[in-house]
């Protein structure tokens, strides 16, 4: 055999537990999902109002914090728009729940939020870091207050009551549906070149362009994407509340959180931003009726140490980061132990 | 090849504020040409290849690919005429694999172009650039001169016909020098690939280039063979003084 030869059946070889590596993974993830889904449907049937409200909750962040961190996690364009998005989403249904019915509002509050997306995208994109941030931000501004100068001149009063509100387990169902899909969406993407390129756009977006990646198509339908998933997520919530007004559906506090969420579970990562999005919401429940300054205290606290400490996120926890973080505190311990020596040893000869 | 130069530039000048940094350079690349730009520090020599890849639109002047006008158009449609480069420190994909560095380029711009077997996919590139034996490890924890070859096999998965190399040989020994020569040689005569070489080291790229483009204040002073640029007084001048006398 020629050493050639070889070479190419050592590689094949290389290559094909690669991909079996690549397909068990794939495997993993989705049964993870499957699993989970099935414990979230079967909520309903044993839970209590209270604990239903609190997966609905949970389910919200889930799919807010995976789609936002589909695009902005691998492509490092931290948006603030999700807010917005989900405005107009909840405004979507206010206004078409009447004459379209339950599945077609929804897909109607995706397809508003992508477009308002892809308009927006097109303006901001080109910006990165903070000044993209600061725009996303400001514009989700801009959408709230013309919103409500929109409703004060037409309706002449600010907030809609929505009267035809489905049962309380198709709204979960709902928004189930849409966070098992966020999440199959973020494991298809990943495999897919459209994936490739927001990840070539995280790492270098000048080198993934001179490489062949059309950056802007894939910026753009990126945002649109997630814009999409808050719109419809927003379109679903908006009846759960059954009053909305401009200053609890733009509330900037719902992108905040899901920036947050995702940043703590890790942006880059799959789970990261589902694992986060049930801590939070678990600890938002339970913090905020007892204790609502003890509740942004801790979240704050929780991002502190993350950045800190767990740059990664939740997700890039493992057991070897227990033993690294005992490494260090040892090491920084004798530091200081010889630090607090070499002063007494100072002080004695003085 | 329809008659036309893979690449041409017909008076790009490109401004920044009040500088120019490249003014009304004209130059013509025909398939299988190795040209070689010098010009002292500051010539514009990186940013006429930002412009010539589309990275830097021009502020005035054209570029044609092949006939077609490409002016303003972005740094991929470029990719996809054919047009790859390397740029001054490697760009590399540091998380992802030397593999996977090499794969991003044939989903992209490679995707659809034909190309000798020579480029036929990942294996082959890898063993032409030869960095088989790192396919795996982190691109980021290969040497330096390593993500140099790995920075020319990303552009090369492009499967271009136009290959633009930026100081490709800086800070490499002279052994590495001339493997990478030999390199670049032997892509243009297997692949017919015109290459467009920038080195700072003048007497290094004169050894080895056929044509000698020199800018000097952002103007093409010279355009010829090494023989002639060197006995040209204008560039003897302006820069070229000391080192070919030494």
């Amino acid at each position: 055999m020629n050493p050639w030869r070889e070479s190419r059946v050592r590689r094949l070889g290389q290559r094909l537990a690669q991909g079996l590596l690549d397909r068990t993974h794939l495997g993993r993830d989705l049964l993870v999902l499957f699993a989970l889904t099935g414990w979230a449907l079967a909520v309903p049937h044993y839970g209590s109002d209270f604990v239903v409200s609190m997966a609905l909750t949970c389910l919200m962040y889930v799919a807010l914090a995976t789609s936002w961190a589909l695009f902005c996690g691998t492509t490092r364009y931290l948006s603030l728009a999700t807010a917005a998005f989900f405005g107009i989403g909840a405004y979507t249904s206010a206004l078409f729940i009447d004459s379209l019915g339950w599945w077609p509002v929804i897909a109607a509050g995706a397809g508003v939020a992508a477009l308002v997306a892809v308009v927006m995208g097109s303006a901001v994109l080109h910006l990165r870091g903070t000044y993209f941030a600061v725009l996303t931000f400001g514009m989700t501004e801009l959408i709230r207050h013309a919103v409500t100068y929109w409703e004060k001149q037409v309706t002449g009063t600010v907030g809609r009551v929505l009267t035809v509100v489905p049962e309380r387990d198709t709204i979960y169902l709902t928004v189930l549906a849409l966070a098992v899909l966020a999440v199959a969406v973020s494991i298809v993407v990943r495999r897919t070149r459209f994936g490739l390129g927001l990840m070539g756009i995280g790492a270098d977006e000048q080198r993934a362009q001179t490489l062949g990646v059309n950056t802007r198509l894939a910026k753009i339908g990126g945002f649109a994407l997630t814009a999409a998933f808050a719109g419809a997520v927003g379109a679903a919530m908006s009846v759960r509340w059954t009053y909305i007004d401009p200053a609890t559906v733009f509330s900037p506090f719902i992108g905040f959180q899901t920036v947050l969420i995702a940043l703590i579970g890790g942006i880059a990562t799959l789970w990261g931003p589902l694992i986060a999005a049930v801590v939070f919401s678990l600890l938002a429940e339970t913090l905020r009726l007892q204790a609502p300054q003890a509740y942004l205290m801790t979240l704050g606290l929780l991002l502190i140490l993350c950045v800190l400490y767990l740059p990664g996120g939740l997700a890039s926890l493992r057991w070897s980061t227990f033993g690294q973080w005992r490494e260090d505190t040892r090491a920084w311990w004798r530091e200081l132990r010889r630090d607090k020596r070499r002063d007494e040893a100072r002080e004695n000869a003085t | 090849m329809n008659g036309h130069p893979q690449l041409e530039a017909r008076g790009v000048t490109v401004r920044f504020g009040g500088l120019t940094a490249v003014d009304g350079v004209s130059a013509a690349f025909a398939a299988g040409e190795l040209v070689g730009i010098i010009g002292p520090n500051g010539a514009g020599k990186t940013t006429f290849f930002n412009a010539l890849s589309g990275v830097v639109a021009p502020t005035a002047g054209d570029l044609y690919a092949h006939g077609r006008r490409l002016t303003g158009a972005g740094p991929h449609r470029y990719a996809a005429q054919g047009i790859a480069r390397t740029f001054q420190t490697p760009r590399v994909f540091g998380e992802l694999s030397v593999a996977a560095n090499i794969d991003f380029g044939l989903q992209f711009a490679g995707r659809h172009r034909k190309s000798s077997w020579l480029l036929k996919d990942e294996d082959s590139i890898l063993h032409l650039i030869g960095l088989s034996a790192q396919a795996r490890l982190p691109a980021a924890a290969v040497t330096p001169s390593q993500q140099r070859l790995l920075e020319i096999g990303m552009a090369l998965a492009t499967r271009p016909r136009l290959l633009l190399l930026d100081e490709v040989a800086a800070g490499l020994t002279e052994a590495e020098v001339d493997s990478m020569a030999q390199l670049i040689r032997r892509l243009r005569d297997e692949l017919d690939l015109t290459v467009i070489w920038i080195e700072h080291a003048v007497t290094t790229l004169l050894r080895y280039v056929e044509r000698v483009i020199v800018l000097h204040q952002g103007r093409k002073i010279a355009d010829g063979t090494p023989a002639e640029v060197v006995r040209n007084a204008e560039v003897v001048e302006a820069y070229l003084g000391d080192e070919v006398a030494a």
